[in-house]
This record gives C-alpha cells, sequence and structure tokens, in this order.
C-alpha cells in the first residue's frame, strides 16, 4: 500500500491552526477558575447530601451580608471523601471550606494542612470557644498542640430505638431511664419468645455498638491521655465479652446476618425490636418510614447494672453514650485564606448554628442553641421523644481518636470480625487488640 | 552503514512520530511514571500527605512475615483457578451456541453483552440480594440454607460466580469473532472425509480458535489477578469472612487508602505485579504448546 505523506506545508496551512485554535480553547478553559463576575467564588465540601440544604442556607446568609461572595456547596461521597481531600491536600488544591471529622483532624493538623482558628474570634469576645461551646467540642477540634484547627459545627449521640407494638405484644414495659442492660437481655427474651421477632439488634460497630458498653461500665478505650488501649482492661473487657456475647442469644441475629442484612434494614422491616442508632439518622428514618409511624420510639441507652471502678473510670453510675461533632475548617495555605476564615467565623456564630439546626442538619455545637434543632421536626405529625437526645448529653463522652488511629482502626476491626467469626477466643483477640492500639499509639509518638 | 533518508521518507517518519505522540506521552505520564513511583514508594514509609522516608527493604520484610498476605495471596490464586478455567471454556460454549444457526441469535448475543454495559455496583448489589442467606432466591431455589457471602468456605465462590457471569459475554463476542474467521471449507472437507462434530471440534474448532483464546486466557487471567471492585462491593468490613475472600488488591487498597500506609499498599502491589509478570511468561512459554498460528 502506497501511503503519502502531507508535508510540512500541508502541516502549516491545515492542522497547525485548528490545533492552535484547540491549544487556546484549553488554555482558556483552565484559566476558567478566576471569575469573571468581579466576586470572589469559594467551594465548601461535605459528605452529607442530607445536610446540603441546611449548609446551603447558613451560606445565603452569609452571602447575604456580603454580596461579593459566592459560596458553592459541594457533596462528595464519604467513601471518597478522605481519598479527595488527602490528594488535594497534597497539590495544594483543597476545598476552600471543608468538614473535618474527629477521626482525621489530628492528622491534618499534625502536618500543618489546616488553617489554626485559635485566635478567630479575639476580637469578639475573650475565651469565645470556651464560653460558647463544651470540653468534648473543643476536644474534637484541638490539634496535639492543643490549638484549634476548626470551628465547632455540631454533636451527636447514640440513642436505643424501639418498636413499641413488639413491646406491647410481648407485655413487656417500654425502656424507661433506669434501664440495665438486664432488662435489655429480658425484654429482649421476652418479645422473642412471644413473636418470633428478634430482639436488640447487636450488630458489630463501634460508635453505634461497643463504645458506650466499654465506658457505660467504667471502662475505657483509650486512656485520658490517649495513649494505652483499655480494651483489656477490668471495665472494657467485661462490656468487651457482654457485647459480642450477645450475639450467641437465640434473640439476635449473628454477624453474618447484619453484614447481609443490616441492623437499620432489619428493624425498619419489622423484624426486630431494638437496635442503636445515630440521632444524626433519625430524622431521615421518620421521614422514610412513614408506615412506622406510632409504631416506634427511642429511648436512653441502658445502663452497666455492675460498672467496674478503677482510677481511669469516669464513674458516671453506669451511664454513659459517646459524643462526636464534625467542625467546619479551612487550608492553612488557601489563596483566599481571608475571606475563608472570615466565613467559618461566621459559621460558629450562634446565628449561623440556629439556622443549621432549625434546617435539621444537625444539632448545634453552639451551646444554648441545641434547642432549634426541635424546629426540624415540627413538621412531622408523629412526635418520638427527642428529649432523651438532648439529656443525654449530661454523661456523654468524647469519641475516643488519637492520632494513630487511621493505623490502628483497621485492625482492630480485623481481630473483631475474626472473634465474632469464632476463628479466635474473646480473651486471645482483646489482648491481641489491645497489643495493636498500643504498638501503633507508641510507634506515632516516637515519629512525632 | 544508516542509509540517508529521503526528503519523504523524513517526511513520513516526522509524521509517524506525531501520530504516536499522544499515546507514548500519555503511556508515559499515566502508566509508566506512575509505576517508577510506585517501585520507590515501596521502600518507603508513608508519613503523611505526599511525605516518604526510605526505609529499605523493610515494607517487603513485614509483609512476608504477614500470615494475612500470604492468605490474600493465596485467595487471588484460588480466584484465578475458580474464576478462569470455567470462565473460558463456559465463553467458547456460548461463543460456539451463538454461532449456530439459532432463531433471535442476535437478541441472544446482546442478552449474553449485556452484563459488560451494566454498572459494576448494580451488580454486585443484585447479587448480593440472590446471595442473601436469609432471604435470598438461590437459597430458595437450591433449597439449602448457605450464608454464601458472609461463610469462609462459600464467599470466594460467590464472588467467583458473579466474576464468571459478568465477563462470560465479552470472552464469549472476542471468541466469536474467532469461530467466524474458521474457513467453512475446512469443515466441509472434514465431513466428506466423515469426521463427527465431536471430532470437528477438536481438529477444526479448536486450534483455529486457539490464538483468540489465548488472549481472552491472558486477559481473564490479569484480571482477576487484579480482582478488587467485586469484593470491596459484594463484601463489607464487618464481613466474617473477609479474611478468607480478600485478594491482594483488596488488601492494598486497604493498606493505602484506609490504613494510609502507602508503602507497604505498594510493596503488595509490585508483589502482585511480579507475580502477574511470571504468570505471563510461563504462558508465552507454554502457548507454543497448544497455540496455532497456522491458517
Amino acid at each position: 500500500m502506497s501511503f503519502t505523506a502531507p508535508g510540512w506545508g500541508n502541516f502549516l496551512t491545515g492542522v497547525a491552526p485548528t490545533a492552535a485554535v484547540l491549544l487556546i480553547a484549553l488554555l482558556l478553559s483552565l484559566c476558567g477558575c478566576g471569575s469573571s463576575d468581579g466576586k470572589t467564588h469559594l467551594t465548601f465540601q461535605i459528605w452529607d447530601t442530607a445536610q446540603r440544604s441546611g449548609m446551603q442556607a447558613m451560606c445565603d446568609a452569609y452571602t447575604a451580608q456580603h454580596p461579593d461572595v459566592v459560596i458553592d456547596v459541594q457533596v462528595v461521597s464519604w467513601n471518597e471523601y478522605w481519598t479527595k481531600l488527602e490528594a488535594a491536600a497534597e497539590s495544594n488544591t483543597m476545598p476552600d471550606i471543608f468538614w473535618m471529622h474527629t477521626n482525621q483532624l489530628l492528622y491534618y493538623a499534625d502536618f500543618g494542612m489546616l488553617a489554626d482558628v485559635t485566635d478567630l474570634y479575639n476580637d469578639v469576645e475573650s475565651g469565645y470557644y470556651q464560653n460558647h461551646f463544651s470540653d468534648i467540642s473543643l476536644g474534637n477540634v484541638s490539634g496535639s498542640d492543643g490549638r484549634y484547627y476548626g470551628v465547632p459545627k455540631d454533636k451527636d449521640n447514640g440513642v436505643l430505638v424501639y418498636n413499641k407494638e413488639m413491646f406491647d405484644q410481648a407485655g413487656v414495659a417500654y425502656p424507661d431511664d433506669d434501664w440495665t442492660w438486664d432488662d435489655l437481655t429480658d425484654a429482649s427474651q421476652k418479645i422473642y419468645d412471644a413473636t418470633g421477632k428478634y430482639g436488640y439488634l447487636a450488630y458489630l460497630d463501634d460508635q453505634l455498638g461497643y463504645w458506650s458498653y466499654v465506658y457505660q461500665n467504667g471502662g475505657y478505650i483509650l486512656s485520658a491521655d490517649k495513649t494505652a488501649s483499655g480494651f483489656n482492661q477490668p471495665g472494657g473487657k467485661e462490656a468487651m465479652e457482654f457485647y459480642i456475647g450477645l450475639q450467641k442469644n437465640d434473640w439476635c441475629p449473628d454477624q453474618n446476618f447484619f453484614t447481609q442484612n443490616g441492623a437499620g434494614a432489619t428493624f425498619w422491616s419489622e423484624r426486630g425490636a431494638m437496635f442503636m442508632e445515630g440521632s444524626w439518622s433519625l430524622l431521615g428514618a421518620l421521614e422514610n418510614n412513614p408506615k412506622m409511624d406510632g409504631k416506634w420510639d427511642i429511648a436512653k441507652l441502658p445502663k452497666a447494672p455492675n460498672p467496674v471502678h478503677t482510677d481511669e473510670s469516669l464513674d458516671q453510675d453506669g451511664r454513659a453514650c459517646m459524643s462526636n461533632g464534625l467542625c467546619y475548617s479551612t487550608g492553612a495555605h488557601g489563596k483566599k485564606l481571608d475571606i475563608a476564615l472570615d466565613v467559618i467565623k461566621y459559621f460558629g456564630t450562634e446565628e449561623a448554628q440556629i439556622i443549621q439546626g432549625e434546617s435539621g442538619a444537625a444539632i448545634p455545637a453552639y451551646l444554648g442553641t441545641e434547642e432549634s434543632w426541635r424546629k426540624a421536626w415540627d413538621k412531622f405529625d408523629y412526635k418520638i421523644n427527642i428529649d432523651c437526645i438532648f439529656e443525654q448529653f449530661d454523661y456523654a463522652i468524647q469519641v475516643p481518636y488519637n492520632s494513630a488511629s487511621p493505623r490502628w482502626k483497621s485492625q482492630v476491626l480485623d481481630v473483631l470480625t475474626q472473634i465474632y467469626a469464632g476463628n479466635q477466643d474473646v480473651d486471645a483477640g482483646l489482648e491481641k487488640i489491645e497489643s495493636i492500639v498500643n504498638t501503633e499509639t507508641q510507634k506515632k509518638l516516637a515519629d512525632n | 552503514m544508516k542509509r540517508k533518508l529521503s526528503v519523504a521518507e523524513r517526511r513520513e517518519e516526522n509524521w509517524g512520530w506525531i501520530m504516536v505522540a499522544p499515546t507514548i506521552i500519555g503511556l508515559f505520564v499515566l502508566n509508566i511514571w506512575p509505576f517508577i513511583q510506585t517501585i520507590y514508594t515501596s521502600f518507603c514509609e508513608h508519613l503523611g500527605f505526599g511525605h516518604y522516608k526510605f526505609i529499605g527493604l523493610n515494607n517487603y520484610i513485614e509483609m512476608f512475615q504477614t500470615p494475612e498476605f500470604w492468605k490474600a495471596t493465596w485467595n487471588t490464586v484460588k480466584f484465578c483457578i475458580l474464576t478462569v478455567p470455567v470462565g473460558v471454556i463456559l465463553a467458547l460454549f456460548v461463543a460456539m451456541l451463538l454461532n449456530t444457526k439459532v432463531k433471535f441469535k442476535g437478541g441472544f448475543r446482546t442478552i449474553f453483552f449485556l452484563p459488560l454495559v451494566c454498572a459494576p455496583a448494580a451488580i454486585a448489589m443484585v447479587w448480593q440480594v440472590i446471595f442473601n442467606g436469609d432471604s435470598g432466591i438461590l437459597n430458595q431455589l437450591l433449597g439449602t440454607n448457605i450464608q454464601w457471602i458472609t461463610n469462609p468456605k462459600t464467599a470466594i465462590v460467590a464472588v467467583s460466580i458473579v466474576s464468571i457471569w459478568s465477563s462470560v459475554g465479552y470472552d464469549a463476542v472476542l471468541l466469536l469473532a474467532g469461530l467466524q474467521n474458521i474457513p467453512k471449507t475446512l469443515y466441509e472437507a472434514n465431513s466428506i472425509d466423515g469426521a463427527g462434530k465431536v471430532r470437528q471440534f477438536f481438529t477444526i474448532t479448536l486450534p483455529m480458535v486457539s490464538p483468540t483464546m489465548f488472549s481472552v486466557l491472558i486477559m481473564r487471567l490479569m484480571a482477576s489477578m487484579k480482582v478488587y471492585d467485586l469484593i470491596y462491593m459484594m463484601s463489607d468490613d464487618t464481613n466474617p469472612a473477609m479474611a478468607d475472600m480478600q485478594s491482594l488488591m483488596y488488601l492494598f487498597y486497604r493498606s493505602s487508602f484506609v490504613s494510609g500506609d502507602r508503602g507497604y499498599g505498594s510493596a503488595i502491589v509490585i508483589w502482585t505485579v511480579g507475580l502477574i509478570l511470571l504468570v505471563t511468561l510461563f504462558q508465552f512459554w507454554a502457548q507454543k504448546k497448544w497455540v496455532n498460528y497456522d491458517i
């Protein structure tokens, strides 16, 4: 086959101008970030679609006062959020404002990726943070150096969700404030006997599972100075054994079942009587399960009947619930740092936190504005006992994280699944978990 | 001595370079350079945000001492053994059926090809429902009570079934093209000589389609050794059978992106690349024994 090659002459007259036009178009599109309307455009990255409108409402309130700023709320799913944010941090292209999670804050803050916001409110009020946010909220935004790297956004805790109909059928009284673990197992057995439905759904989870049991029992996951594991210490060990052992009862499905069906789906399809759920999911649950109206309610978590007392124990009479909170952060090297800081400063004010609460997005972290969250429930005819969520904050405990958490969390989960699978006995497993947490923590401390 | 090129030939050469440039540049930027970086990363500890500390062979030493790693290697091998032979044979069978004179041939071809155009996440979700040990349709059909996805013995089988199901159509289409290239005259001559259908298959069809089969085999084996997405989507961190179904690539994902230990993750990747290289070299050596390039 003969092939006549076009010469450079043809190239210059035909191809080159086309290529040049394409190249210019490409360059122009790359410069598209420079806005043409003369306003400052900020991006605000979050992971929860359900909170989008609440976040948008806060942004609208800010831009109403600052017409020269435009804020674009972007939702990135939780599964990609951290991979994306880390890649963006490495290439210095972080979003201008973003949500930060306790689990990751230390990693980002200790590497100098987050702007220090400790002095953000100095011109407003001295001790602004201490006056308006709880110790847990401030613990969640503190870096290893004790400085603040985010403005507290919200707070949450876990509650016991129960099916009233099944309790009635079994003739068991609804969970009340004095409920203990024994009442939980008794009720489960009675409901199972009477209805054939599952009782308490004790699925493998930390924040919505064994963590609160450990603290209720006078144990701890991490010691107060966050350097030592309590998995294999008296209170912790006993609680872990209790919680893991729940799946041995006829009234509780095993982990095989939970992996395939999920505890929430089991409860909402009326196959189980109780499970632990986060306060952040309840509004959505009410909205998505209209058929369950009148059949369900929430209660405080049951307390430990005989909590252990040690030097590390919090001694809260067997009561505890885990509380986490997110915060608003901005990158330390952002190109629009001043404006981004001004926006998150606004997000931490009473006004913005009330907007967030009323939208139903989450319970505001700003002390005294929590009640605004109730307003989001007004539009629903069926009322559940949300008082218990607020009351639980009295003895809430900050979710246990340290800078080595990303390293030990998945390893701990591996051992726990082996225990649940029956390939590892509980005693040896807890010993192993304790050594994983301690080793990784020591390694991290030595690195720093 | 090198012959001097004429002006026309030089022009043609210039054009050749320009034509391949986008691909070559893309290959270098997107494949070769990251690969070199991965090799380097496997000798480092990731401190965070792209900062690395050179630690020599430590990642490899740690890796070879971890039972979890050997388990994942074995799981990957097991997955290949389960999916590749069955998958390729099934694909050949389907291709031969589609190559005969059946009604609705176009319809059948489309149906077999459909899994390929479905989103993998959707496929995994549907199969999760089918495999559900509590209410799944598979147990109801078989009258069994097997926890397909969470039983350590069946979990990898379940994933293999989905993998075969989703790849058979594509492989069959490739093999179908190979089958259609076989001249009809060969079969005619063969049947005049008195050969039956079975003999025709082994003396004509199989040797003539063997080059296509070889490429399908290589592609399928590489894909199986790199399996990650199916396991990620069909399983869950809290699955009691995780240790018995996680592949090397899944372990890499967890090390690099969940635990943030990218050095260790890179070491797993390099080990997997080595394995694939070894298997592929073996296949190229073995093909001389069974692949027929004569027409």
